[in-house]
């Protein structure tokens, strides 16, 4: 029987671009984690730094006119650093089962035979964490910048650190894309979540304290980049122009950097197909 | 009866796996059916101690099944979700789960072979599950829940993802374990596999049992909606206006050859079909079916929303 | 009925020990414990050649002192908490997300005896990876001359560090039965709460299991009160906690 006599129907409805998939992976990913209250509220909880600088800068504008809460690049770059903690605990808990999930319930193999590319499922997945990453860092970094010029009724800080906006988000996009690339790639290499999670704990807290302990008990500043955490916050310093106790050369740090993204990358080309080989 | 439920309901927070649902399931071989959501799975989580009832009662060989795990001697289990310890070989698994019921390591050897020849994986038993194909992680999932003898297996959709011939042979295997005096519980919706089973069934629908019994009887007590029997005749209009005449009759239609006819009244009806036919005042009567009394019919009447 | 309990209990101990062998996070562990070692190597390798730079109150302390760091630092402070999070909270809680619980409550054990087969092997195979490192970190860094007058204390770290992953361990694996997700939680109370309360003054200490394990003597006797009760309360709530498994 035809198929039109069947009640079939070509769809009439609107058809995007081709090469648009990641960002329906991505808003797929984003809805999801949204509908959670507790990931909400781990959001919220992420922003409660924010409002202390917040009041601290109204204080040292207002009241107490004072050097004590006088701001200066410090000021940001410390901000980020703090923040540090909420975008571990968000890469985890966001990020952990980005893939892992879609590896267990065998997703995998329907999205990429989908007509979309693995780059487009890739990217989705990336920009998934990364919203989330840069909500909780370049966000509230910028609108302390949009505040303290606010409270100060002038644009005269930022025109005396002209380099502060770029330092800002040159260190979020780093401190982001980091995160990001680093948790979706070992999300890849499972299909626990729990599992890519512990991975992730171990390169972040463990590969640190390795890092400090080595540098601490052998005197070499080079050990930093066995940390990529560590080799974040050496360039870090150079982007907002602090010194540096690591002592480490920046190409160095940056190259380490950039051998670690590739290295996720690398894993994600491997990890990230439709076919398994079970040995 | 082997397994007896008494108003027995589940919920998950606000939805209703089942309600107030109270049966007796006896011995032998015993069909549940019903669509997506109907609840047989939930039964059998409750039946096999997985989950609790939010409120009434079951007992399984006369005795509560929650937080009892000496009944589990007793009860086989192969559950729907396709989840295995994925580097073990299906020997080994069937081994280690056999090793948990008390048994030997000799002896759980022995059972696992038994176990494996019987749901024919023996000769690939020391490949890995996870290179397992669909159909034979199917057939270990059996292959644990029978390593133990148990009296009572319940299968929560046993034959899914198993080919035509494996299919077979499994509805023959589910048939040698009853007639060996094992009971039976098995769920699954495609209904012609269960009628190759079981007369017997649980109709299930919305978290409530909407029919229990012989599949038979349960047509026969469909009251409301008429059978319908289907007769291929010789003189298939002379016929229909023979059958009209009688108050038996609710519906005549003509289909080809063939005489469609709805009765609300079908012993009546089939004793003065036999008249006509034996008179010969309508032609020869070459053949009567009733496309009613099956499993199909009854699913559909007692599920159709 | 009560059903027995540790004849079950170590049917599952045997499997879950495969299991545990078996598994790639094992290799993890192995790594966990490894750095240590590599740590001890490199640290007395830049003490003999005189680049070391560790100091105390500005003299430079030696490969003795720094076993003594690595010990309550290192070990204690990362090593073993964090062993005790990832592998903890895993014991259950892997089961049920992996859909293989299934399997195991439908067996006659009792679910409590499930519970500690799985947490004793958890404590054999960290225990037989994180002692030997220890024991290898002291050979490496303390001089052939102390070893004999350090023995007991080596024989007393060895028996802190079982502790803390019998602590932590069981602490941990109450949080993967009853929570869905205790992982986060598990690294905010170790890498968060415990720093803090630590250092804070007043009785806030006494919510952690660091310090207990940092209080000599009457530490232990707590230690050991916190694994045998929170083994208990797991074998408890398991008893008692239905898992409903995401289809």
């Amino acid at each position: 029987m035809p198929v039109h006599d069947q009640g079939y129907r070509h769809y009439t409805g609107e058809r995007t671009l081709h090469g648009r998939g990641w960002w329906v992976i991505a808003r797929a990913g984003l809805a999801d984690r949204l509908h959670e209250r507790r990931f909400l509220g781990l959001l919220l909880f992420a922003w409660s730094l924010f409002v202390v600088r917040a009041v601290q800068l109204y204080i040292g504008q207002t009241l107490a006119r004072g050097i004590l809460f006088a701001p200066s690049e410090q000021t940001f770059q410390l901000f980020l650093d703090q923040q540090r903690l909420f975008v571990f605990f968000i890469t985890i808990y966001a990020g952990a089962g980005l893939i892992a999930s879609d590896r267990q319930s065998h997703a995998l193999q329907i999205y990429l035979s989908k007509p979309i590319t693995r780059n487009d499922y890739i990217a989705g997945k990336l920009l998934t964490l990364a919203i989330f990453l840069v909500a909780v860092t370049w966000m509230p970094a910028m609108l302390l910048l949009v505040l303290q010029v606010l409270f100060s009724g002038s644009l005269a800080f930022v025109a005396d650190h002209p380099r502060l906006v770029p330092a800002i988000t040159l260190a979020s996009a780093l401190q982001v894309a980091l995160a990001v690339v680093t948790m979706v790639a070992l999300s890849s290499l499972s299909a626990s979540r729990r599992f890519a999670a512990m991975l992730y704990a171990a390169i972040a807290i463990f590969a640190a304290a390795i890092a400090r302990v080595l540098q601490a008990s052998t005197g070499h500043a080079g050990w930093v980049l066995l940390s990529p955490e560590s080799t974040l916050l050496a360039v870090n310093d150079a982007i907002f122009g602090a010194g540096s106790d690591a002592a480490v050369p920046l190409p160095i740090a940056i190259g380490a950097l950039a051998a670690v993204f590739a290295a996720c990358i690398v894993i994600l080309e491997r990890r990230v197909r439709a076919v398994d080989v079970v040995a | 009866m082997i397994i007896a439920a008494e108003h027995l309901s589940k919920w998950y927070g606000h939805v209703s796996g089942l309600n107030d649902v109270t049966v007796s399931v006896p011995e032998g071989i015993t069909g549940l059916l019903g669509p997506n959501g109907a609840g047989k799975s939930t039964f059998m989580k409750i039946v096999t101690g997985q989950l609790r009832p939010s409120t009434g009662s079951v007992r399984v060989f006369g005795e509560p099944i929650w937080g009892n795990p000496s009944q589990y001697r007793r009860l086989g289990f192969c559950p729907e979700q396709d989840a295995f310890y994925e580097h073990m070989t299906g020997m080994q698994w069937v081994e280690a789960l056999a090793m948990l019921h008390g048994m030997s390591h000799d002896a759980a050897e022995t059972a696992a072979r038994h176990a494996l020849d019987a749901v024919d994986l023996l000769d690939v038993g020391d490949r890995k599950i996870g290179a397992y194909s669909r159909g034979m992680r199917q057939r270990v999932k059996l292959a644990q829940a029978i390593v133990h003898e148990p009296q009572l297996l319940i299968l929560d959709e046993p034959l899914s993802g198993m080919d035509p011939i494996m299919r077979r042979r499994t509805i023959r295997l589910i048939k040698d374990w009853a007639h060996a005096g094992r009971s039976v519980v098995v769920s699954s919706h495609v209904l012609h596999e269960i009628e190759a089973m079981t007369a017997n069934i649980l109709l299930m629908h919305n978290g409530r049992v909407v029919a229990e019994g012989n599949v038979h009887q349960i047509r026969g007590l469909i009251d409301a909606h008429p059978h319908r029997v289907s007769i291929r005749a010789e003189q298939p209009r002379a016929l229909a206006q023979q059958l009209l005449a009688g108050d038996d009759v609710s519906s005549v239609r003509l289909d080809g050859d063939a005489v469609i006819v709805e009765t609300p009244r079908p012993d009546s009806f089939y004793a003065r079909l036999t008249g006509i036919a034996a008179s010969g005042e309508a032609g020869a009567v070459d053949e009567v079916t009733s496309p009613d009394d099956n499993l199909q019919a009854v699913f559909s009447y007692l599920v159709k929303p | 009925m009560t059903a027995p309990l540790f004849g079950p209990a170590r049917r599952v101990f045997e499997l879950a020990l495969g299991e545990m062998l078996r598994a790639r996070r094992t290799a993890f562990m192995a790594l966990a414990a490894g750095a240590p070692i590599l740590i001890a190597i490199l640290a007395r390798l830049s003490v003999v050649n005189g680049t070391a730079v560790l100091t105390v109150n500005g003299s430079r302390i030696g490969t003795q002192a720094m076993f003594e760091t690595a010990v309550s630092v290192l070990y204690l402070r990362f090593i073993v908490p964090a062993l005790g999070v990832f592998y903890g909270t895993s014991l259950i809680a892997d089961e049920v997300e992996d859909k293989t619980i299934t399997y195991l409550f439908t067996r006659p054990i009792a679910r409590g005896a499930i519970v500690l087969g799985k947490y004793l092997a958890y404590l054999l195979c960290v225990a037989a990876v994180v002692l030997p490192s220890l024991a290898l970190v002291f050979l490496i860094m303390v001089p052939f001359q102390n070893m004999g007058p350090l023995f007991g204390t080596l024989l007393g770290d060895l028996g802190i560090l079982a502790l803390g992953l019998a602590a932590y361990g069981a602490v941990f694996l109450w949080a993967g039965v009853w929570f869905k997700r205790p992982l986060v939680g598990g690294l905010v109370f170790v890498f968060g709460w415990e720093p803090l309360a630590l250092v804070l003054p007043g009785y806030l200490r006494y919510l952690t299991i660091a310090h207990y394990l940092q209080a000599g003597a009457p530490g232990v006797a707590s230690a050991i009160a916190i694994a045998a009760a929170a083994v208990i309360l797991s074998m408890r709530t398991i008893e008692s906690r239905e898992y409903v498994l995401e289809q």
